[in-house]
């Protein structure tokens, strides 16, 4: 299925820190569904963790989509944070390794790349959009999917 | 909300954390163990982790913060039970618990802060 046409599977509206929670489980269930490793679900939970906590510090509110679909031969499973908060200046910068807000704080974006196997961002003011995936090769049976 | 029981053996403090906590939970948590830690003088405190699956970098700092005011006090926090798979999205985040104790589990921690020579405030 091509990725753009993906169906979201789930959202979660990100309004208070309790949805943080909510989020990652649901992110944790689905990549256990997908039959990811403990190891892989326990990352991406957490990258989830960071990204949700980050709409609520910098943007108040905003949402969790979910999606899963395959892409050539690999199962992909993805969360992408949506907020209209006031934006990242220079959003490829703030995924650098290394990169800091200079606040101390940063946005932990590198660590949460470093987590999952793909981080896109898209940033404009009114408009924030992360993505992140996960994928692995799709267990063939008798040489059908 | 939810609570978590903090225990006391052999004047230990053992506090297990069983389920995913929000925010305010943790924050709670943090306040009532410094006031039972200032009320009974325990030897050390032990909190538990190993149901815990995901420990994002927040609440590696409240648990990092709460060691630090314990300290603070003229006692010991300890950590047991960090899983393979969040000692690894950790260090992979770039969050390192370098300045706590920790123990694979509750057994060898227990056994560390009954050992008098460990137990900071104690006499």
């Amino acid at each position: 299925m091509n990725e753009k046409l993906a169906p979201i599977i789930s959202t979660i509206q990100i309004l208070t820190t309790i949805d943080i929670v909510t989020a990652r489980q649901r992110g944790r269930e689905l990549a256990q569904h997908h039959g990811f490793s403990k190891g892989e679900q326990t990352r991406f939970a957490t990258a989830i963790s960071e990204l949700t906590r980050n709409i609520i510090t910098y943007a108040d509110k905003g949402r969790c989509e979910f999606y899963s679909y395959e892409k050539e031969n690999y199962q992909i499973v993805s969360a992408k944070m949506i907020d209209h908060g006031p934006g990242i200046d220079n959003p490829q910068l703030a995924i650098t390794d290394g990169y800091s807000s200079g606040s101390g704080l940063g946005l932990g974006l590198p660590g949460a790349k470093r987590l999952v196997h793909e981080l896109l961002i898209e940033s404009v003011p009114g408009l924030t959009e992360i993505k992140i995936s996960i994928k692995q090769k799709k267990v063939m049976i008798n040489g059908h999917n | 909300m939810q609570k978590i029981p903090i225990l006391s053996l052999n004047s230990v403090f053992i506090a297990s954390i069983q389920t995913e906590l929000t925010d305010d939970e943790i924050l709670l948590f943090q306040s009532e163990l410094l006031e039972k830690n200032h009320q009974l003088n325990p030897k050390g405190i032990i909190i538990d982790v190993t149901s815990l699956d995901v420990i994002d970098s927040y609440m590696a700092k409240v648990i990092t913060d709460v060691m630090t005011m314990v300290k603070l006090q003229g006692s010991a926090l300890v950590l047991c039970g960090v899983q393979p798979a969040v000692s690894s999205t950790l260090v992979d985040m770039g969050v390192m618990l370098d300045s706590m104790k920790t123990f694979l589990s509750l057994d060898h921690a227990f056994n560390y802060l009954t050992k008098t020579e460990n137990a900071v405030g104690f006499s």
